[in-house]
């Protein structure tokens, strides 16, 4: 069974590269237009030589996990807070319709002006996009805790907000508030090309350096760069996840 | 009905009414009701569903407001706590491993350090016969082991009253029987008052040393009974079965009483 999904896995992914080295290899589309996979080694050679890689990914990097951890930690808190105190949810409750529906790159023109054409500004288009999935997340996580666990907590004398958030609500919603943080961390490296795109260093600028110049292979070699540091956080997040929820069966 | 007065109650409970309002309707659930348990007495609360046990004990934890009357707590100062409380699911924290969910009560004294807390709840565990699985997760359990366990983490903040919210009602027969001897054997080990809310008035009569009938719709007290049984009781014996038939006996003429208020 286990062989099995391996085998075909593999087999997938080397039909897919197959089929993308021949298109452009047998001239049914230019070159220029989609690279060959084997192209590409060279094109990576070339740009990790110049020390340009390892710069932009650096920088990148550093717009991705400060817009993150930003994103995340004022979504959860938000979260939490409007899944605890109706108050507060039917306070932000149309001020959060009034903002959400912004794409983040409508905020660009803002960031720059605020922060410059500075790693700031990407930060904060990066975490708008991360605040909004994990605030949703957090929000109905704590709404859908089992009434019967917070009756618990107050049978055993836990009855105020912050005693109930850390003994029942908080480890109760975990899962929910998980899967947001999953969701939001492929959403923040969608939002990092966004963010990059006004002109602050990274992945992003360099990947539209190069489409302008039609260097697509340069552009396919910093998407897939992209997709490589995606498919390890994720993983090691999987990980985490997993030893958080060991309680789980 | 044999009007019981403990001299010293651990519960006294003078013409409490409950009744709560909704869309517009108004509905009893409790009505007048008075009750005194005594200090260490062991009394059970029968009753069919809907007549508001369940209620009486969220009232006694202040889970709940009554309408009207008066609860007074007399806790016994050597204990820790006044009240704690057992559900009828055992209601452990799936994110909690066992021994942490029997400490789940001590972390709101913040006097106690970690240690000491852990001390006090492989107590309670092991006096529920299940220390050597403090390190499970609830899941791993069985029924009548997270009901134990469930038991322990309300002995772990040394109630003087333990309140049961049919605790054994969701086990399968074998379990229940073993977790009600061990019950009685918990009893009197800790020589604490229990209130123990049933529907089976079988394993009321049992357990308990009075036997308290709830009926009616909103619910009152319909019989009393003493049972003065030694323990180890005989399950089925002659004496007991009696007396159950007894107070069955007392809650359908109640209830035959009752609708004959109805005929016109």
């Amino acid at each position: 069974m286990r062989q099995k999904q391996l085998l075909l896995s593999a087999l997938g992914l080397l039909a897919f590269v197959l089929v993308w080295e021949l298109v452009p290899k047998l001239s049914l589309v230019s070159q220029s237009l989609l690279p060959a996979p084997s192209d590409l080694p060279a094109a990576f050679l070339r740009e990790f030589r110049s020390g340009i890689w390892f710069e932009m990914v650096l920088l990148s990097l550093d717009h991705y996990l400060i817009g993150f951890a930003w994103g995340a930690g004022l979504g959860v808190i938000f979260g939490v807070l409007t899944g605890m105190y109706l108050n507060i949810e039917w306070a932000l409750a149309w001020v959060v319709r009034l903002l959400r529906p912004i794409p983040n790159l409508a905020w660009a023109p803002f960031a720059i002006i605020w922060f410059g054409v500075d790693q700031a500004a990407a930060v904060f288009i990066i975490s708008i996009g991360v605040f909004w999935i994990v605030f949703f997340a957090a929000q109905g996580a704590i709404r859908g805790v089992d009434r019967e666990l917070i009756e618990l907590a107050d049978a055993f004398g836990f009855r105020s907000g912050p005693e109930r958030l850390v003994k029942v609500l908080l480890p109760a919603a975990t899962p929910g508030i998980l899967v947001g943080l999953r969701t939001a961390l492929g959403q923040a490296w969608m939002a990092v090309v966004a963010a990059e795109l006004s002109g602050v260093s990274g992945l992003g600028s360099r990947m539209m350096q190069a489409s302008s110049l039609l260097a697509t292979d340069i552009v396919v070699v910093y998407m897939l760069t992209m997709a490589v540091l995606y498919g390890f956080m994720d993983a090691g997040f999987v990980f985490a996840q997993s030893r958080l929820m060991r309680w789980k069966p | 009905m044999e009007a019981v007065t403990p001299p010293d109650p651990a519960i006294s409970i003078k013409g409490l009414s409950l009744s709560f309002e909704q869309d517009g309707r108004r509905t009893d659930v409790l009505r007048a009701l008075d009750l005194d348990i005594a200090r260490g007495e062991f009394v059970a609360l029968v009753g069919s569903s809907g007549v508001g046990k369940s209620t009486l004990l969220r009232v006694l934890m202040t889970l709940a407001q009554p309408t009207a009357g008066d609860v007074t707590i007399k806790p016994d100062p050597a204990a820790h706590t006044a009240l704690a409380l057992v559900f009828q699911d055992a209601r452990l924290l799936p994110w909690r491993r066992v021994l942490a969910n029997v400490a789940f009560g001590l972390e709101k004294k913040t006097s106690a350090t970690r240690a000491e807390r852990r001390v006090r709840a492989l107590a309670a565990l092991k006096l529920v016969g299940l220390e050597e699985l403090a390190d499970r997760w609830p899941y791993q359990l069985s029924g009548g082991q997270r009901q134990r366990v469930s038991l322990a983490r309300a002995l772990a903040v040394d109630p003087s009253i333990l309140l049961m919210d049919e605790p054994f009602s969701a086990l399968d027969v074998a379990t229940r029987e073993n977790l009600q001897d061990e019950l009685i054997r918990i009893r009197r080990e800790t020589g604490k008052t229990i209130l123990f809310v049933t529907h089976d008035i079988d394993e009321a009569v049992y357990l308990a040393d009075r036997v308290v009938a709830l009926g009616g719709k909103p619910g009152e007290v319909r019989a009393v009974r003493v049972i003065d049984a030694a323990h180890p009781r005989k399950r089925g014996a002659f004496q007991l079965a009696e007396i159950a038939q007894a107070i069955k006996a007392d809650m359908t003429a109640e209830a035959a009483a009752a609708r004959d208020d109805w005929v016109i």
